[in-house]
């Protein structure tokens, strides 16, 4: 089923997430990043970072969340979802202790070939308001023909 | 002093499958197109494909280790053009980065154009990032 236009423009709920040493610990092992200013606040402060970092695309972890909001909405079924583009702006690095909070906001819908090609926009901010990240996404939306391709 | 044109030296990087069960539920993906065949074939796919996410991630290494302090990647952004297939074997895929400088800011910052293969094929296109230099580049 196409998503429906008119949906651009909507926003969702806005999400609490607390950053812990553990998960960016976890995420740099994920990445098969060593860094100890992934892990070791003493290396953070050596480069002036009062807690240890998170690396440039950890904020993928509470965007996510925002999308998984915005698929229950619109219906959509992540096995029909070709993640297309992904573009961060830090306005300051994600630190261990943050409580970010992110909305997301659907752009754009499109459509592309009788595909969807929606646009996502998620603003991460600090717990005090601060702005630390915006995320942008382009996802291609398979409209599920079954023509055996 | 950083230069248009200097190279950010060629890495490799190997995902197996593993790599990606980790990923996902370090990372909270969990789009099965990442760990069954089966739903990536239904989807046209020629088998199991890392996450974008993952590959964006490798590749920002490249740019992290040359700043020095991971901060200092102020803009990234990336068109994720071929899918990467991953073989359920223990050698994976081996994805190749590297970099090369653009562009230098009036503000000091760099603008880094990075490319992903795998193979011969560019599997990232329009990759590019704004860095802040290493202070002893």
């Amino acid at each position: 089923m196409p998503i429906e236009p008119s949906a651009a423009g909507r926003d969702y709920p806005t999400q609490a997430y607390e950053v812990s040493r553990e998960k960016i610990r976890e995420f740099a092992d994920a990445i098969g990043d060593a860094n100890p200013v992934y892990r070791d606040a003493e290396a953070a402060r050596a480069l002036g970072h009062a807690e240890v970092i998170a690396p440039p695309t950890f904020a993928m972890i509470p965007v996510l969340r925002g999308f998984d909001m915005l698929m229950d909405d619109l219906g959509i079924d992540y096995a029909r979802v070709i993640h297309a583009g992904q573009r961060f702006l830090h306005v300051r690095p994600i630190r261990a202790g943050d409580q970010l909070r992110t909305t997301t906001t659907l752009d754009s819908v499109r459509s592309v070939g009788g595909n969807d090609l929606i646009g996502i926009r998620c603003e991460v901010e600090s717990g005090s308001g601060e702005s630390v990240c915006t995320a942008t996404a382009s996802l291609l939306v398979h409209e599920g023909g079954s023509d055996g391709d | 002093m950083t230069e248009v044109g200097a190279i950010l030296p060629e890495r490799e990087f190997r995902v197996t499958r593993q790599d990606l069960v980790r990923y996902a539920g370090v990372a909270g993906d969990f789009n099965p197109i990442h760990w069954s065949d089966r739903v990536a074939a239904s989807v046209g796919l020629p088998g199991v494909i890392a996450h974008g996410m993952l590959t964006m991630a490798l590749a920002a290494r490249l740019l992290t280790d040359w700043a020095g302090d991971p901060a200092a990647v102020v803009e990234y952004g990336v068109r994720f053009a071929r899918p990467v297939v991953v073989p359920d074997d223990d050698r994976g895929v081996a994805v190749g980065v590297g970099g090369v400088v653009k562009e230098i800011r009036d503000d000091g910052l760099v603008g880094i154009e990075v490319t992903v293969r795998v193979g011969d094929e560019k599997v990232l296109t329009q990759a590019r990032a704004v860095v802040r230099p290493p202070s002893d580049g």
